[in-house]
């Protein structure tokens, strides 16, 4: 079908056609096929970051919508989230075997299995255009939950639907939709410069070569890459590498990025850098991002709201900015006077670390003693020459969390 | 069915860039394997200077069956080198990287490596089919098609057979050691006169071991036209990809993924 047939042009009213002759499921079955039938209209490329006509875009972005109606209606549970998990479970059998040869042997003759539960029924939602942090220590279930996500892996149950389309049922649909970067797991060729697979990607993702080289273009722009582009990739450093692969997973603009700990091994210039390419393309292009880390820096400085797992299960969800506040409430305060202190110097609620004859260094909680008569009693202690209040990091706040749900 | 093409292009064509980056060990790769078959060659040369044939089976024959076995073999491995590390990119988790991207996982996993030294094979075969058409004096322009259609019939098989072999990955485990007994196994046996084997064994060579389907018919078939040879053939091609292709996305579901560190060659 052309780009000038009828249909092409009045996607709307053949919809509205088909709305009212037909009960709704069939209508937003129908118009899911009517929509990505339409999207694949010819390209009509308006700028660098699209690559279809914007008719066409429009209705694989109306098609995607329909096909949230679509499980919505199946379902009678996924609202229009870009990401709706529920109750999503994955048990891995392992082999398990006593060491040494009798204990091989033994498992030789009569092997022995094992249920792991990766996953134990989690559940959550995502908005589009959201930065959502997904974090846990190694064994958590992050990585096995992003991977149920982009169709690699079938869970053991539960239900999960990415932009309305089911991943381990819709995997091909799905990912022209979405981008991944797995930390442990890169993309580019080793031995070719990144640019050779930006023109693979190009294929791959089915974009037109002019699209293709204005959307490089951009993306060598945003992510300050136009140097590296031609170096093979074995040259590259790990955070120049890691700037392309974040690159690559962008070329076909997705509406959202699943990270799996991108910033690993990054050091700190590195991970600051990536970070502050994440966060523009997110504002640039409203991408929605799920990213699983370690480093709650990566969480702290993009996401707005974070989800902790351990042990498979979900143990905490919250903001960003209600977990400082909830879990923030031990500050350190170093002061320092002109004048000598009293020996005796101590203030009420407040716990003396150290006191010295020119300064002192206390703890005290928030929740326990107000802020303000501990500052009052700092004043009155003397003339001040300089106070710090520190809090605990954010990891420090996530390894309490941890080690809360170990107990 | 052109978008497949397409993208299979583009995956052959970034296969041979990464080989145009090391020179030097591709050619030698290439050399040496065509010395390799060549070295082996001569020994059935010897053999026939001795004997004037083997059950009905001549030196020309030999050359026609080396001519198709030898570029079935290497065009196959060539453009589908996964097709020979398949197990261990299943056990050790590497399917991820096919599985994110919005293309049918087994021709991307398949295509997207060549081996240099498939390219002697290669090109060691149409020497080889040069050879027995110069021997035979019989060339014609049905010849050189009856010998593209019996190299893609040997490829379909060659290659579905390694995919059905190493699928057995998803539910026994890491088939590495199989799948080189089964490669040996099937090559050995493909280089051989048909008619040196009767009974059981020539049952096995068309089913659990598909030799045949991969030199003997398609040689046959090449040297003369056979209208049952060529429906043999075709049916064979066609059932073991379909076999090969079924089991494998059966085997899928069962994929396990990995967390060990991955590089892209």
């Amino acid at each position: 079908m052309g780009a000038g047939h009828p249909l092409c042009r009045r996607p709307d009213k053949l919809l509205s056609i088909v709305a009212n002759q037909r009960p709704f499921r069939e209508t937003t079955a129908l118009t899911v096929l009517i929509s990505n039938f339409l999207a694949l209209c010819p390209v009509r490329v308006d700028n660098g970051l699209t690559t279809g006509s914007r008719l066409g875009h429009g209705a694989l972005q109306f098609g995607s919508i329909s096909s949230q109606c679509a499980n919505f209606y199946r379902n009678g549970c996924l609202a229009m989230n870009a990401i709706s998990v529920r109750n999503l479970r994955k048990t891995f059998q392992t082999k398990r075997k006593a060491a040494g040869l009798s204990g091989s042997l033994r498992a030789l003759w009569r092997p022995a299995f094992q249920d792991i539960e990766a996953v134990r029924g989690i559940s959550f939602e995502m908005e589009e255009g959201e930065l959502l942090g997904f974090i846990g220590p190694n064994g958590a279930g992050k990585s096995t939950t992003i991977k149920i996500l982009t169709g690699i892996l079938h869970p053991s149950s539960g239900e999960a639907a990415v932009l309305g389309y089911v991943p381990w049922r819709q995997r091909q649909a799905l990912a022209f939709q979405i981008g991944s970067v797995f930390g442990q797991r890169p993309q580019l060729w080793y031995h070719l410069p990144a640019v050779d697979t930006f023109y693979l990607f190009g294929k791959i993702y089915e974009l037109d070569d002019g699209s293709l080289k204005r959307r490089i273009s951009f993306l060598a722009e945003a992510f300050e890459i136009e140097e590296l582009l031609e170096t093979p990739v074995r040259k590259l450093s790990l955070g120049q590498r890691m700037r392309c692969e974040v690159a690559a997973s962008l070329l076909h603009k997705p509406r959202v990025l699943l990270l799996d700990e991108p910033s690993i091994g990054l050091d700190v210039v590195a991970k600051q850098r990536l970070r502050m390419t994440i966060q523009r393309m997110n504002e640039l292009e409203g991408v929605g991002v799920l990213l699983t880390s370690h480093d709650a820096g990566d969480i702290e400085t993009l996401c707005r709201r974070v989800i902790i797992v351990n042990h498979g299960e979900i143990v905490y969800r919250d903001k960003v900015s209600t977990l400082k506040r909830r879990y923030l409430t031990v500050k350190t305060v170093d002061v320092r006077y002109n004048e000598q202190l009293a020996p005796d110097f101590s203030l009420p609620g407040v716990e003396m670390l150290k006191v010295g004859r020119y300064g002192a260094k206390m703890r005290f909680d928030t929740r326990k003693t107000p802020v303000e008569p501990v500052i009052s009693g700092l004043a009155a202690a003397g003339s001040l020459a300089d106070v710090t209040v520190s809090e605990p990091s954010l990891e420090d706040v996530i390894s309490a969390i941890y080690a809360r749900t170990e107990a | 069915m052109g978008r497949h093409l397409a993208f299979v292009a583009a995956l052959w064509r970034t296969n041979l860039l990464s080989a145009m980056e090391y020179r030097v060990s591709f050619l030698t790769q290439v050399v040496g394997m065509m010395l390799n078959n060549a070295i082996y060659f001569v020994f059935w040369i010897i053999f026939f200077a001795r004997f004037e044939e083997i059950n009905g089976w001549d030196l020309v024959d030999m050359l026609f069956l080396f001519g198709v076995v030898a570029t079935g073999f290497g065009a196959g491995t060539y453009l589908f080198g996964n097709a020979i590390r398949l197990s261990s990119l299943i056990a050790s988790g590497q399917m991820d990287y096919y599985l994110s991207l919005p293309r049918p996982v087994l021709l991307h996993a398949l295509a997207s490596r060549s081996n240099a030294s498939s390219a002697g094979d290669f090109t060691y075969g149409l020497f080889s089919f040069g050879a027995a058409v110069i021997f035979s004096g019989t060339f014609n322009g049905l010849m050189l098609l009856r010998f593209t259609l019996g190299c893609l019939a040997s490829i379909a098989v060659l290659i579905s057979f390694l995919v059905l072999v190493q699928s057995l990955t998803f539910w026994i485990g890491n088939t590495s050691l199989l799948t080189r007994h089964a490669f040996n196994a099937i090559v050995t046996f493909s280089l051989y006169p048909i008619t040196l084997f009767d009974g059981t064994a020539k049952l096995l060579l068309f089913t659990l071991i598909p030799a045949a389907f991969i030199g003997a018919l398609p040689a046959e078939f090449v040297r003369r036209f056979d209208l049952l040879q060529l429906a043999q053939i075709c049916a064979g091609g066609g059932v073991f990809l379909f076999l090969s292709v079924y089991v494998f996305y059966r085997g899928l579901r069962r994929y396990e993924s990995g967390s060990a560190i991955q590089v892209r060659m």
